[in-house]
């Protein structure tokens, strides 16, 4: 039992960084509807950012959060302004490509830059640190606090969208950008604003991730796929869809665990045998593609 | 025998192309013949694999406009098949390449028939997803050799081997791709002209139009879906023969993937020498940055940094490629 209750947990606690991580993606593709392959690479940057702002400065990694934010938010205006901009013009295929090519310039430029091993953070206030929850759940306090602050920065982000004259210009730039304009609202801002707080909000995530997960230039892509995941299941466009379609994708990669406890309850050889974690992400995958297939709105949609 | 004519005849375009067309096949043709060094070999090698990579993707993606990103998992197709079939039973390549075609064919319908419900973004995204899925699939399944891939062993054969395609001298592989590339162009070229052709274009420009004029697109997009997979899968069958160990990372991820798309959409995708121009222009490239700036200065990662930026360069300035630049050029002179 012990094991399918820290498998949930572990699913809900990873869940909730993921749906920060979906929510970028989900606000460029809702204001401008283009499609960022890049999403994953700017996580990788946001935990290097964060890695190495604790590294220089001693800091504990989980307060360099603020600096990750900073970057990613100058990082998003810098994109949009000297690149996306250009690319909204051309026909789609320009822009998958454009943004794929970001992709691959900023991942090499990383290899280039940080080279290719592995780093992850060793030291810091609540790193190595766990307590148990009871029922033999035990909780790392890095994930603890990760999944907290995400939950917080995704409460922020939606209040700017929500509650906010910004995220109004925001929402209706998103539902018709013509007619935006015409009331007056400047749309070539929003959508800078729009590159700047979904890259922002996804190196928050990158500086939150770190903590507990190590980074490599080629971390990107898996959580570029997962992002596209999460935000197919949710909705384009749905900020409450991406937490809750976050903490189902959770619940997907863990699908491993709950595997081991099948195999252990029920006691079958043959389940012991398959090779479920080499297959830990082709579930994600495939339920991108089934969600696709089967409802393209997702569970929240408002837009196709 | 009309589409065989079509196929033939390339009066439709201007006289001064067909020079230059008739000058680069005929250095194809001889280029074997003058004294190179291998690197330079292996580089033209790849360029024809490209090329006929680019020209399948260029069916489905340049005339028909559907962004595939998942071509990749139909190069693996094709050179697992070739490669398990040429160790485990010793079957020579020219029966195992159309059944790889054929197996890769039947895996494009599956998987088109859902996938091209979906539009835009969506189906670029999707395909990425199921070539990943094959990808992952191939990684541990011990038949195929898992993660380590199959080797084909020259040893325990006899080069020059025409029958399995095992040679010592690049040279043989050379003019067998050559022959591929030619038999590619003027596939292509009928294609173009050909009812299909002309219904994708229609697809490309506005699909509920084409549907209106009585067109099935659903079923057109998986018919060029599966031409697109044949040409894919028969380089990819050659490039067991040629490369002889084959393992998921180099035949089916993502990075070859984009490559694939990039040839076309570099060198103008929708056009009959986009995907070419693109190959000469990016696969020369590539190899002599990587050998110049990644193996002797010691920058890993420098040959892709400027290879993104090549991408993002191209589809920021001019989407249309290579030859929409020639185009415009050429517009801009007439008047």
């Amino acid at each position: 039992m012990d094991i399918i209750l820290s498998s949930l947990m572990a699913a809900m606690l990873i869940g909730m960084v993921l749906s920060l991580v979906a929510l970028g993606l989900n606000i460029i593709f809702g204001v401008m509807d283009i499609v960022n392959f890049a999403h994953g690479e700017f996580l990788m940057i946001g935990m290097y950012t964060g890695l190495l702002t604790a590294q220089a400065t001693g800091m504990d990694p989980l307060l360099t959060l603020p600096v990750a934010g900073c970057v990613g938010f100058l990082l998003g205006l810098l994109c949009y302004g000297a690149f996306v901009r250009f690319l909204l013009r051309g026909p789609m295929l320009a822009q998958l490509l454009g943004t794929f090519g970001l992709m691959v310039f900023l991942r090499n430029l990383a290899l280039l830059l940080f080279g290719s091993e592995d780093r992850a953070i060793h030291h810091g206030l609540l790193v190595g640190k766990s307590f148990e929850l009871g029922f033999g759940v035990i909780v790392p306090a890095t994930k603890l606090a990760a999944a907290l602050l995400s939950v917080f920065a995704f409460g922020s982000v939606w209040l700017l969208m929500n509650r906010t004259r910004t995220g109004k210009g925001l929402l209706a730039t998103a539902l018709n950008a013509q007619g935006a304009r015409y009331m007056g609202i400047p749309t070539e801002r929003m959508n800078a604003l729009a590159w700047g707080i979904g890259v922002g909000s996804v190196t928050v995530a990158g500086a939150l991730l770190v903590n507990f997960w190590s980074v490599n230039p080629y971390v990107g892509l898996l959580f570029t796929m997962i992002a596209f995941t999460i935000v197919a299941l949710g909705g384009f466009g749905s900020v409450p869809g991406a937490f809750f379609a976050g903490l189902i994708v959770g619940l997907i990669t863990e699908i491993p665990g709950f595997w081991d406890f099948l195999t252990f309850t029920l006691n079958l050889d043959w389940m012991s045998r398959v090779p479920m974690t080499s297959f830990k992400y082709t579930w994600v995958y495939l339920a991108y593609f089934v969600i696709m297939v089967v409802r393209p709105r997702g569970l929240f949609g408002w837009k196709l | 025998m009309e589409a065989l004519r079509n196929a033939l005849d390339f009066s439709d375009f201007p006289r001064t192309d067909l020079y230059v067309v008739a000058v680069a096949a005929l250095f194809l043709l001889v280029f074997p013949l003058f004294p190179h060094s291998s690197f330079a070999m292996a580089t033209m090698i790849q360029f024809l694999m490209f090329s006929i990579y680019g020209m399948g993707w260029n069916t489905i993606g340049g005339y028909g406009g559907q962004v595939d990103l998942g071509k990749a998992q139909y190069v693996g197709i094709g050179a697992y098949t070739t490669a398990v079939m040429l160790v485990r039973w010793d079957i020579p390549f020219w029966i195992s390449m159309p059944i790889g075609m054929a197996v890769a064919v039947c895996w494009s319908f599956v998987l088109g028939y859902p996938l091209f419900r979906l539009r835009g973004h969506y189906f670029a995204i999707a395909t990425i997803a199921t070539s990943l899925v094959l990808k992952d699939l191939f990684e541990v399944w011990d038949f195929v050799g898992a993660a380590r891939g199959l080797e084909i062993s020259p040893i325990h054969y006899d080069p020059p081997d025409f029958l399995r395609l095992i040679f010592k001298e690049d040279i043989y592989y050379y003019y067998i791709i050559l022959g591929f590339f030619f038999l590619g162009i003027l596939f292509v070229n009928g294609f173009r002209k050909s009812r299909l052709g002309y219904q994708l274009r229609a697809i490309k420009d506005n699909e509920d139009v084409a549907a209106s004029l009585g067109i099935n697109v659903h079923w057109a997009k998986i018919k060029t879906y599966a031409i697109a997979t044949a040409f894919v899968s028969l380089v990819g069958s050659f490039h067991a023969c040629y490369i002889k160990n084959i393992e998921p990372e180099d035949t089916m991820s993502l990075h070859i993937s984009i490559l694939i798309a990039l040839m076309a959409m570099l060198g103008g995708a929708g056009s009959l020498w986009g995907p070419i121009i693109g190959a000469a222009v990016l696969i020369p490239l590539k190899s002599y940055l990587k050998e110049w700036l990644g193996a002797h200065a010691g920058l890993i990662g420098i040959d892709l940094v400027m290879y993104g930026t090549i991408i993002m360069l191209v589809s920021a300035v001019e989407p249309r490629g290579i030859w929409g630049l020639m185009e415009r050029i050429r517009g801009r002179r007439r008047g």
